[in-house]
């Protein structure tokens, strides 16, 4: 019942920060100079209509204002705007009036979410034996290089590690791992590994920490002493007990691959969400811009509420 | 956070014999980490380059050269021309400085903003304190880097509109900070005897808070800076960046993925040099920490 309670509480809160968010940016948007009728391309296109025939241009103007709404009074549009998102009623985007956002989504969300789940399970695989083995190898050159390359992971934003594959793969060892396109599995490695660099440089030197900290517990010493062997002591007392401090840090971290996957899946060229999402607020593309800066945070949001029940089912001493 | 407050009131202990005893200390501690040294060393060299980079730069950044496009690295051109001619190496200069302007003055705006709210909520608390801590859990829920880039669209994409549009959402966490180190301090014995002779908040804050907590706001600002010199160039994949011609190591990492197997030198020195730098604020950002609470670190 507590854990009921605790999601609707959190539940209710996500969803007044979504409005929130969205209410802002639609302001900015609102009060920016500019519109998509006036963005390069589009201005160019209408630009001998406006000239020969400036009365079907205002026509054409118009109708366009009054399709998505933006004739109205700015409250009404942030009203509209915002509850159509929340009731998932995305509606068309402008730069692509045929297709509904929702129908893009439901082709590129998928794409996304694998990356972003691929990346979490890799981080979690390869960071915390990492970190494990830096703890138990403490101040030695091992523990230094896991270090290192730990923060060497956590300096390089995703974008740059992606370009830097990229070289790598395309131009000194081409033929091994395909570095553009969307099709086989081999496609998502490269966009993976260059999504986990920084989750587990975080992973490994969260765990590493924690794993420090609770091998100093009496209890350790204890279990030790009634003659616990060395690998059972470390994985059931030690890793076990320093998972859960590991996860209310790492769990954020997460939340925010979602941010990144946009960014390498402009480099590999794989059609997720950063494909739709990529000239949303460039061209001023309202509909899809709020539904952009919705689905990024009700991503991340959720992403944290789940990091804290996790914390709750996996530590008996947290009470939602 | 425990361990940030004890360190900085051990330092206080120790300022009372010697005025620069912490500093001396640190740079000691600072000095044994070699990575931190060599990324101090090529943090400096970025600096300089970066002053320095118009007087030294071959080529004028706008200068594109038609009889020589796409060449590889030459004499002429050490790290070759892009597609309309321009001097790689020219706009990788002017890069450092378009990059260093930005990040370094969105860096000071959160910063800025961060120690004015952070300190106000700290010292005033009450009502203050909680509309401010809202605000910074607001501000801590969603990436800054979706704030910053509806900011781009409001502001535009000249050096004054990036710093405002990656600096305003980035104060959140430099509050934070600051106005723990604040409450750590204001029920300390220093302050009291500060307030019992009178002093003024503004006087205590500036006189006894604020050298005591330099140390944690170096840390926090070395590893802001790389923060904003990513996010910068991670506005510009999204064609946020800063408006070209003036060139920007994301807009060159934008446009070079799409010819990347004909000229890849168009990428490996603006990739690698930006690697390299981030890697080097990150190391030295990392030593701070290490020299400033040693007890936080390994």
């Amino acid at each position: 019942m507590a854990v009921a309670k605790f999601v609707v509480k959190r539940f209710v809160q996500i969803v007044i920060t979504l409005i929130l968010v969205m209410t802002v940016s639609y302001i900015l948007m609102y009060y920016s100079p500019g519109g998509f009728m006036h963005t390069t391309v589009m201005a160019t296109a209408l630009a001998p209509l406006q000239s020969q025939n400036p009365v079907l241009y205002q026509q054409v103007m118009d109708q366009f204002q009054s399709r998505y709404g933006l004739n109205l009074p700015l409250w009404q549009q942030i009203v509209k705007y915002v509850w159509h998102t929340l009731t998932f009623d995305f509606g068309n985007s402008m730069q692509n009036p045929s297709l509904t956002i929702m129908s893009q989504l439901k082709q590129t969300l998928p794409v996304s979410a694998l990356l972003a789940f691929g990346s979490v399970v890799l981080s979690v695989v390869v960071g915390v034996p990492l970190g494990i083995t830096a703890a138990l190898k403490r101040n030695t050159w091992i523990d230094y290089v896991v270090g290192t390359v730990s923060l060497a992971g956590q300096a390089i934003p995703s974008f740059v590690l992606a370009v830097l594959m990229v070289l790598l793969f395309g131009v000194v060892f081409p033929g091994i791992l395909p570095i553009a396109g969307w099709g086989s599995w081999k496609d998502a490695v490269l966009p993976v590994v260059c999504l986990s660099a920084a989750n587990i440089g975080v992973v490994a030197r969260y765990m590493r920490g924690s794993l420090i900290e609770t091998l100093r517990h009496d209890y350790i010493r204890t279990a030790k002493a009634k003659g616990v062997k060395y690998w059972p002591l470390i994985l059931r007392h030690g890793v076990k007990n320093s998972l859960t401090a590991m996860i209310t840090v790492v769990g954020p971290q997460f939340a925010f691959t979602v941010m990144g996957t946009i960014w390498v899946e402009q480099i590999f060229g794989i059609p997720g969400l950063g494909k739709v999402m990529q000239t949303a607020f460039t061209s001023f593309d309202y509909p899809l811009a709020i539904t952009s800066v919705f689905l990024l945070g009700s991503m991340i949001m959720i992403m944290n509420l789940l990091v804290d029940i996790l914390y709750a089912l996996i530590d008996p001493r947290v009470k939602l | 956070m425990a361990s940030t407050v004890a360190a900085t009131q051990g330092s206080v202990a120790v300022r009372k014999k010697n005025r620069n005893r912490p500093f001396v200390q640190g740079w000691r501690r600072f000095s044994r980490n070699r990575l931190a040294v060599a990324g101090l060393a090529w943090v400096a060299l970025f600096f300089i380059a970066g002053i320095i980079g118009p007087w030294v730069a071959p080529y004028d950044y706008r200068f594109g050269d038609f009889l020589a496009i796409n060449q590889g690295p030459s004499w002429h051109h050490i790290f070759g021309t892009d597609n309309v001619g321009h001097d790689m190496f020219s706009q990788i200069l002017f890069s450092i400085r378009s990059a260093l302007v930005v990040a370094v003055g969105a860096t000071l705006v959160s910063f800025v903003i961060g120690i004015v709210l952070g300190l106000w909520a700290g010292l005033t608390g009450g009502i203050a304190d909680a509309v401010i801590m809202r605000g910074v859990d607001f501000m801590m829920t969603l990436p800054g880097f979706l704030f910053a880039l509806i900011l781009v669209v409001l502001l535009g994409r000249g050096y004054w509109s990036l710093i405002l549009a990656i600096g305003i959402p980035g104060w959140a966490g430099y509050a934070r900070l600051i106005r723990s180190l604040v409450l750590g301090m204001r029920n300390g014995e220093m302050v009291e005897a500060a307030t019992a002779l009178g002093a003024s908040r503004a006087h205590i804050a500036r006189r006894y808070m604020l050298p005591n907590v330099i140390g944690s706001m170096a840390v926090s600002l070395a590893f802001g800076i790389p923060g904003d010199l990513a996010q910068i160039a991670g506005l510009s994949i999204f064609g946020m960046g800063l408006q070209p011609p003036i060139p920007s190591f994301g807009n060159m990492l934008a446009q070079a993925g799409d010819n990347i197997l004909g000229f890849p030198w168009l990428l490996y020195f603006p990739a690698g040099i930006f690697a390299i730098t981030l890697l080097s604020f990150l190391f030295v950002a990392d030593g701070l920490q290490e020299a400033f609470h040693p007890k936080g670190g390994r």
